[in-house]
C-alpha cells in the first residue's frame, strides 16, 4: 500500500541554487528554429547524459567510444559510425537514442539519465546540420563587444544598461521605474558597507540635487573601512576562514592576522591581481614583507586534524586537495575535484593535470605544533603588531646598549653598579620574552628546501602512488605542455594574465552576485561545462575586459555597477512581472533579498547604536546560549565564555568561528560551518530565524537600546516614530503604518504600566547600561515597538 | 533544474497571489503552510517517493565512539580458547591500523569477559549486558557484517552520517528532509538529540556537519533539541513578554509586513509572515513536545526511571517517540562515550545500562501504538573494536578501532525481524559472509523510505551528488 505523505513546507527556500536554463530556451522560442549553438545547446546534453561513459575518462569508457572529441565520434568502428555529419539516419547515436528496446537505447535505463524528446531533437538537428564541435565558452578568453545600440537612450546610465536593456527588449519587457532615492541610498550603503546609512547621510543625500550626488556617495562608501570589512566578509566563506581547526579536536587557531590582512588590502585599494598574487604566492615575491607572507594564510585556512591515531600521509593528501579545490574554485570557478580520482568526466582536465596542480601546494611541512593555547601546523609566522614591533625595537636597542656598557666600561665600576646593570638587563630580557610570547603566531605558506615529491594518486588514494609529477598548469587551458618547473608565483602570474579565460570573469561575476543576488553565471562556483550558461554573456565579457582595462581595480567595477540604471530599478514587483521574469534573471527590476547573516545582526546593532566600531584583532564572543560547546566537544572541555563590553557589539565578521559548533544565530541565517570553500550561500526563510530575531538577547537588548535612542530623540510620539522608521528602513512611515504602531504602543504602555515587574524584566536583558532617567514602562513600551521594527521584513532585507 | 526551487517558486507565487488578492489577515496565516496541495507541484525529489515506502520516518540511535561488537552483538565463543594468543597474520592480513596500536609489538587476542544469551523465538545471540533488548530480539534484524574503510572517529562518523569521510556532504537526515519534506506542522523535519554516556567523557567531538545540510539548502539541517535551557534555541520569549503580549506584537508585525507585501508585491514577505506564525506555534508545540507530564506511569516504567531525567538517553528515546508521533521525519540520537581503548570492562556495562531498557522500550512502545510498522529504527556506531587488546592483556582491557567488521541492527518498518545477517570469522576480525558496507546500509535506509539512493541527487559544481556517492546496493535480505 502506498503510504500517503502529507507534506508541509517547514521552511521556504527563496534563492535558487541551480539554474533553470530558461534563457536559452526562451531565446530559441523567440526566434523560432534558431541555429543551434554547440556550446549552448548540444554540449550540455552530451556532457550530462553521455560523457560519463563516452567522455575523457578512460577508466569508465564503454564500447571504446568517445563523444567528446569529434574525430573519435566520426570514426568507423566495427562498421558502425556514432556520428555521420549531415546524416542523422546513418548515425548510430540517433538510432540508439531513438530506440525503444531497453537493451539498445542510450543512455541505458539504469543510468537514470533519460533524454527528453526535445533533447533528442536537438541532437538530431545538430548532426543534421553537420555536427560541428566547439570549445566550451568559459575556456576561451573573454571577447569584448561594443555595448549594443539602444532606442531608449533616456534610461541608460552606462554601458551595463545597454546590454541589460537589449535583453529586456528582446523579451518584450521594460525596465522598472527607478527606486526612490532613499531606497537607493539604503541599498547601496548596505551592499557596499554591510551597514545602513545614518540619518545624517540620509539627509545629506536627499538634499543634494547635484548630478554627482550618487557618484559622491559611492566614492565615500568605497573609501570607508566599513567597505573593506564588507568585502572581506564576502571573502571569508570562499577562503573558509575560521578560528578553530575543525575535525574531531577542533582546537583554537590564530588566523585572524590573515583576516585582517584581507581588510587592510581591500581598504588600501589593492588591485585584484595583487590581491590574488599575495594570497597565492606572497612568500615567493622578492624580499617578501611580513604582510605578504601573512597573505598566504589563504592556503592554510583549511581544516586540520590532530586526532589521535590518524595516519599523517592520509591527511597531508587531504590538505593538498583542499588547497587545490579552493584555489581552482575561488579564482577560476572550476571544479578540479573529479580529476582527483580519474580524468574529469565533463571538463578538459586530466588526473595528471590535477596532481601537477597539487604539486604547487605540496611542499610545506604540515607538522602539528602548539602555540600558547592554539594548535596549528608548520610553517607558522610571528606577526607583531606595530606597537609590539616598536616596543621590541626599543627594548632590543636598550638591551644592546646595556650589554655593550657592561663590556666596555668595566674598569672603575663597583660590583654594585655592575649588579644594577645586570638587573636592568634581565628586566629588559624578561620584557622582551613576554612580548615575544604575546605576539600572534599564524599559519603561512613557505616552501621546504627539499621538495616533497608529488605523485599521481591512483583512484585518489593516498597510499597508491602513481607517476611522480612536477608542478604545472592544466594543459587544456595553457594550450601546451610545459616541461620547465614552475612555482606558485608562476601560477599566480598565469591566473592574472589578461588573456586568462576565467579569472576576471569569475571575479566580476562574484561581485555581480553580491549586488544582484544571482551571478550573470548563476553557478558562480562552476564555470565548467556542467555549470550554468551566462544570462548575459556579452555583458559578462564586457565587465571582465573592463576589469582588466581598469588594471584590476575592483572599486572601479563596483562603482560602475551601482551607478547603472539597472541597479537603480525599484524592486517592487507585480504578478505579471513575476510571471514574465520569475527569478529576475533578465534584471527587469531591482533585486531584493534578506540580508546575509552577518549583516542582519550588524544592521540591528548599527540601527540601535550599540555597534562598536573597531577594525580587526582577535575574534570576539558575543551572546550565545550556555552549554553549546560542552555538548559536542571532546571531553566536554570547550567552554564558550561570553565577552563583556565591546566584544558583545563588534561586527559579526569578528565573531569567534568554531567549526564544529558555529555561532547558532549565524547558522540560522545560512552562514556555513566554514569547513570548506563556499561560494554561494543558500537563502532560506525559516521559523528559527524569527525566533532569533524575537528572542536572542542580542536583539532584545538592541530593541531596548533603540528605544532609548528613539525616546531621547524627541518627546513627541509622531516625531519619535518618524525617527525610528528612518533609522530602521531609511524612510518615513505611512499613515497605516503609524496607526499600527500607535496601537501597539498604546497597548504596550498600558501593559507595562500595569505590570512594572514585566517592564523591569524586559529591560534587564543585555549588559549595556539601562537609562534610568526614562520611566521603565515607557522604555519597555518603546522596546516592544523597537523590537517589531527590527523584525520587519524590510529591515532585514536589502530594499 | 532544481526541483526544490521550482517548487518553492510556485509556493511563493501562490502566497503572493493570495496575498495580493485578499490582503490576508492574521487569522488566515496559520493555514498558509501548504499541506497536501504542495505535493502536486513538487519536482521528483520533494515528497514524492520513487516507490512504495515501507517506513515513513526514522529514528537513528547512534552510539558514538565505536561500541565493541565483540562484547555486545557478535558472540565469539572460540575466543575463550584463543585468549592470550597472538593474532595470526592469516587473520590480520597486514590491514592498516590506527597510529594508536600500529606500533604495538604484539597483538594479543582478548576474549570478551561478558557472556551471550539466546533471545526471542528465533534464539539469536545477544550480550548479557543487554537483557531488555534481548526481549525484543524478534523485532531486530542483526547485521554482523558491517564494514567501513575509516579507522578514526572523525572520518568514520562523517562517512556513516554523510557518505564521505571528508566534510562537505549533507547528512542522512538532511537528505531525507530534502527528499521527503516534513509531516509535522510545527516541528522541524529533522531533529537531533544528544546524551552523554556514563562510561567516561567522550574523546570524540560531535560535529555540526553530522546533522548539517552540506550543499543542500540550510533549512534541511537538523535542529538540536536541548535538555537544558530552551529546548530549541531562542524559543522562549524574553522575560517580561508573555504569550498574549507576544501575540499582540506579532499581530502588529504581521500588519506592517502585510502593508509592505501589498505595496512591494514581493512574495518573500508572505513567506516571512508565515514563518513568524510558525515560530509562534512552535513556542507552544515544542514545550508541549518536551513536557512529559502527561506520560503515564506505565510509560515511565517501560522506559525506566532515567527517562524522567532530561538529557539522558532514556529521556531522549521517549522524546523521540513523541516526535515521531507528531510527524518529525528523522530523529537522530547520539549517545556518547563508547570509545573504549582502555577500561572497557568497567565502562561498557555502564554504557549498556544507559541505553538497554529505553531502546527496548522504544520498540515496544512504537509497537503498542501501531507505529513500529512504518518507523525505521537504526542502531550502531561508526565502527567496531579490535579483537586484540590495546596495550596487551589486562583485566580491565581495552580495544582499538576496527572497521573491517562490526555489528549494527535495524528494526521496524520493512525490516526482517529476528534475522541475523552476515558472519565474521572466529576472531570477529574479518567478514566471512555477506558483507554490508556503510553505503549499502544507507542505500537500504533510503529504500525503506521509498527513495532510490541513485535518484535522490543534488547538483553541485557540475556533479549530481547523492548520499551513497557512487556506491551502495540495497540489501534485500534485510527487508521483510
Amino acid at each position: 500500500m502506498q503510504i500517503e505523505s502529507r507534506i508541509i513546507v517547514w521552511s521556504i527556500v527563496i534563492s535558487p541554487l541551480t539554474v533553470l536554463n530558461l534563457l536559452a530556451e526562451e531565446a530559441d522560442n523567440a526566434s523560432g528554429q534558431a541555429t543551434l549553438e554547440f556550446a549552448r545547446d548540444v554540449l550540455p546534453i552530451l556532457s550530462d547524459h553521455c560523457f560519463s561513459c563516452h567522455g575523457a575518462d578512460e577508466g569508465s569508457r564503454e564500447a571504446e567510444l568517445r563523444l567528446d572529441i569529434r574525430e573519435h565520434a566520426l570514426a568507423v568502428k566495427d562498421g558502425v559510425v556514432a556520428i555521420v555529419p549531415g546524416q542523422p539516419k546513418s548515425s548510430d547515436v540517433i538510432r540508439r537514442i531513438r530506440a525503444t528496446d531497453d537493451d539498445i537505447v542510450m543512455p541505458p535505463p539504469d543510468a537514470l539519465k533519460p533524454l527528453s524528446a526535445a533533447q533528442k531533437d536537438i541532437l538530431q538537428r545538430w548532426i543534421g546540420g553537420g555536427a560541428q564541435y566547439a570549445g566550451h565558452w568559459a575556456f576561451r578568453p573573454p571577447k569584448r563587444v561594443d555595448p549594443p545600440a539602444i532606442r531608449q537612450i533616456a534610461w541608460l546610465r552606462n554601458a551595463i544598461d545597454r546590454f541589460v536593456l537589449k535583453r529586456l527588449e528582446f523579451a518584450g519587457l521594460a525596465p522598472r521605474a527607478e527606486a526612490k532615492r532613499h531606497t537607493w541610498l539604503r541599498r547601496v550603503t548596505l551592499d557596499l558597507t554591510g551597514l545602513p546609512p545614518t540619518i545624517g547621510e540620509l539627509d545629506a543625500f536627499l538634499t543634494d540635487d547635484s548630478p554627482n550626488a550618487e557618484s559622491e556617495v559611492v566614492d565615500r562608501l568605497l573609501k570607508s573601512e566599513a567597505y573593506a570589512e564588507r568585502m572581506a566578509m564576502h571573502w571569508l566563506d570562499a577562503a573558509r576562514y575560521a578560528d578553530t581547526n575543525g575535525y574531531n579536536n577542533d582546537e583554537t587557531r590564530t588566523m585572524w592576522p590573515w583576516r585582517d590582512w584581507v581588510i587592510n588590502a581591500i581598504h588600501s585599494g589593492m588591485t585584484y591581481d595583487r590581491f590574488l598574487t599575495e594570497q597565492l604566492a606572497g612568500d615567493l615575491l622578492p624580499s617578501p614583507t611580513i604582510s605578504q607572507r601573512v597573505a598566504t594564510g589563504f592556503n592554510r585556512n583549511h581544516v586540520l586534524t590532530t586526532e589521535g591515531g590518524i595516519i599523517p600521509e592520509e591527511y597531508q593528501a587531504e590538505y593538498v586537495a583542499d588547497r587545490v579545490h579552493t584555489t581552482a574554485t575561488v579564482f577560476m570557478g572550476i571544479s578540479l575535484r573529479c580529476a582527483r580520482c580519474h580524468e574529469h568526466k565533463f571538463d578538459p582536465f586530466t588526473q595528471r593535470d590535477y596532481y601537477r596542480f597539487a604539486a604547487y601546494f605540496n611542499n610545506i611541512p604540515d607538522r602539528i605544533v602548539s602555540y600558547n593555547s592554539a594548535r596549528m601546523a608548520d610553517p607558522v609566522l610571528k606577526v607583531p603588531s606595530p606597537t609590539q614591533q616598536r616596543e621590541l625595537d626599543q627594548l632590543n636597542a636598550q638591551q644592546k646598549k646595556l650589554t655593550a656598557e657592561l663590556k666596555t666600561r668595566a674598569a672603575g665600576r663597583t660590583d654594585k653598579q655592575a649588579e644594577a646593570i645586570r638587573n636592568d638587563l634581565k628586566a629588559f630580557t624578561d620584557r622582551i620574552a613576554a612580548i615575544e610570547k604575546a605576539i600572534p603566531v599564524t599559519m603561512v605558506m613557505e616552501e621546504m628546501k627539499d621538495r616533497r615529491p608529488t605523485h599521481i594518486l591512483i583512484r585518489g588514494q593516498y597510499d597508491k602512488l602513481g607517476d611522480e609529477v612536477s608542478p604545472g598548469l592544466p594543459v587544456s587551458l595553457v594550450g601546451k605542455t610545459s616541461t620547465h618547473e614552475t612555482t606558485r608565483l608562476d601560477l599566480a602570474r598565469w591566473l592574472t594574465d589578461p588573456a586568462h579565460p576565467l579569472t576576471a570573469r569569475v571575479a566580476v561575476n562574484r561581485w555581480w552576485e553580491m549586488l544582484f543576488g544571482t551571478g550573470l553565471v548563476e553557478t558562480a562556483e562552476d564555470f565548467g561545462v556542467q555549470g550554468a550558461r551566462p544570462s548575459h554573456p556579452e555583458l559578462l565579457d564586457w565587465l571582465a575586459t573592463e576589469l582588466i582595462r581598469q588594471k584590476w581595480d575592483q572599486r572601479a567595477i563596483l562603482k560602475l555597477i551601482v551607478l547603472s540604471a539597472t541597479y537603480r530599478q525599484s524592486s517592487d514587483v507585480t504578478p505579471q512581472l513575476l510571471d514574465a521574469d520569475p527569478r529576475n534573471r533578465l534584471l527587469s527590476r531591482g533585486s531584493r533579498w534578506r540580508l546575509p547573516a552577518e549583516m542582519v545582526r550588524d544592521n540591528a546593532l548599527a540601527v540601535c547604536g550599540l555597534l562598536h566600531r573597531q577594525i580587526g584583532g582577535p575574534s570576539v564572543r558575543p551572546y550565545q546560549p550556555a552549554g553549546l560547546w560542552e555538548d559536542v566537544s571532546v571531553e566536554r572541555r570547550d567552554k564558550y565564555v561570553t565577552d563583556t563590553g565591546p566584544g558583545l557589539y563588534r561586527r559579526s565578521m569578528y565573531t569567534f568561528w568554531k567549526r564544529t559548533c558555529p555561532p547558532p544565530s549565524m547558522s540560522a541565517f545560512d552562514a556555513p560551518d566554514r569547513e570548506f570553500c563556499v561560494i554561494r550561500r543558500a537563502r532560506t526563510n525559516t521559523p528559527l530565524q524569527a525566533l532569533v530575531l524575537l528572542n536572542d538577547p542580542t536583539y532584545v537588548e538592541a530593541a531596548r537600546a533603540f528605544a532609548d535612542r528613539i525616546i531621547h530623540h524627541n518627546a513627541n510620539d509622531t516625531d519619535r516614530l518618524n525617527f525610528a522608521f528612518r533609522r530602521a528602513v531609511a524612510r518615513l512611515p505611512g499613515d497605516a503604518e503609524q496607526a499600527v504602531v500607535n496601537d501597539l504602543l498604546a497597548a504596550a504602555r498600558k501593559r507595562f504600566t500595569a505590570q512594572p515587574v514585566a517592564a523591569k524584566e524586559l529591560l534587564s536583558v543585555g549588559s549595556s547600561k539601562v537609562d534610568t532617567t526614562i520611566e521603565p514602562a515607557e522604555l519597555a513600551a518603546w522596546t516592544s515597538v523597537a523590537s517589531i521594527l527590527l523584525n520587519l521584513d524590510e529591515t532585514i532585507s536589502k530594499p | 533544474m532544481n526541483p526544490i526551487l521550482e517548487h518553492q517558486h510556485l509556493v511563493n507565487r501562490r502566497l503572493l497571489l493570495r496575498g495580493a488578492a485578499s490582503s490576508i489577515g492574521v487569522a488566515a496565516l496559520s493555514s498558509l503552510m501548504p499541506q497536501g496541495a504542495a505535493a502536486e507541484t513538487n519536482g521528483p525529489n520533494i515528497g514524492k517517493t520513487h516507490f512504495v515506502p515501507r517506513a515513513k520516518r526514522v529514528v537513528y540511535l547512534f552510539q558514538s565512539g565505536g561500541p565493541s561488537h565483540l562484547e555486545l552483538l557478535d558472540p565469539k565463543p572460540k575466543l575463550k580458547d584463543l585468549h592470550g594468543s597472538e593474532l595470526p597474520d592469516s587473520i590480520r592480513r597486514g590491514q592498516r591500523l590506527t597510529g594508536m596500536t600500529s606500533g604495538q609489538k604484539s597483538f594479543t587476542v582478548v576474549a570478551s569477559k561478558f557472556g551471550f544469551k539466546r533471545c526471542g523465538a528465533a534464539g539469536n545471540w545477544l550480550s548479557e549486558l543487554l537483557p531488555h533488548t534481548g526481549r525484543v530480539m524478534d523485532n531486530i534484524c542483526m547485521i554482523r557484517s558491517m564494514h567501513t574503510e575509516a579507522i578514526n572517529h572523525d572520518p568514520a562518523i562523517t562517512l556513516i552520517q554523510t557518505g564521505s569521510q571528508q566534510p562537505g556532504r549533507p547528512s542522512m537526515g538532511a537528505w531525507v528532509s530534502y527528499g521527503l519534506g516534513s509531516e509535522a506542522e510545527d516541528l522541524p523535519a529533522f531533529a537531533v538529540l544528544i546524551s552523554h554516556g556514563s562510561g567516561k567523557d567522550a574523546n570524540q567531538g560531535l560535529l555540526e556537519r553530522l546533522w548539517g545540510a552540506g550543499f543542500l539548502p540550510s533549512s534541511h539541517q537538523g535542529v538540536k533539541l536541548r535538555s537544558s535551557g530552551d529546548p530549541v534555541l531562542y524559543l522562549a520569549n524574553p522575560p517580561g513578554i508573555d504569550r498574549n503580549f507576544r501575540r499582540q506584537m506579532l499581530d502588529g508585525l504581521a500588519r506592517l509586513n502585510q502593508q509592505q507585501l501589498a505595496s512591494s508585491g514581493n512574495p518573500e514577505i508572505a513567506a516571512r509572515i508565515a514563518q513568524y506564525e510558525m515560530a509562534f506555534r512552535m513556542q507552544q508545540s515544542v514545550p508541549d513536545l518536551t513536557d512529559l507530564s502527561a506520560e503515564s506511569a506505565s510509560t515511565f516504567e517501560l522506559y525506566g526511571e532515567e527517562s524522567k531525567q532530561p538529557g539522558t538517553f532514556a529521556a531522549n528515546c521517549l522524546l523521540a517517540r513523541r516526535m515521531l508521533e507528531r510527524g518529525v521525519r528523522f530523529v537522530q540520537l547520539y549517545h556518547r562515550g563508547w570509545d573504549q581503548h582502555g577500561n572497557l570492562v568497567s565502562n561498557i556495562p555502564k554504557q549498556c545500562r544507559d541505553i538497554d531498557q529505553s531502546q527496548a522500550a522504544l520498540i515496544t512502545d512504537l509497537k503498542q501504538r501501531g507505529m513500529l510498522d512504518d518507523t525505521l529504527i537504526i542502531w550502531g556506531g561508526e565502527f567496531g573494536r579490535t579483537v586484540y587488546g590495546q596495550g596487551g592483556l589486562k583485566d580491565d582491557y581495552g580495544r582499538d578501532h576496527h572497521g573491517r567488521c562490526y555489528s549494527m541492527w535495524l528494526a521496524g518498518g520493512g525490516i526482517r525481524g529476528g534475522h541475523v545477517h552476515g558472519e565474521t570469522d572466529d576472531y570477529g576480525y574479518n567478514i566471512v559472509r555477506d558483507p554490508i558496507h556503510i553505503h549499502d546500509l544507507n542505500a537500504t535506509v533510503l529504500h525503506c523510505l521509498g527513495l532510490d539512493h541513485r535518484r535522490l541527487t543534488f547538483r553541485q559544481q557540475g556533479r549530481d551528488y547523492r548520499l551513497t556517492d557512487i556506491h551502495g546496493n540495497v540489501m534485500q535480505s534485510l527487508l521483510s
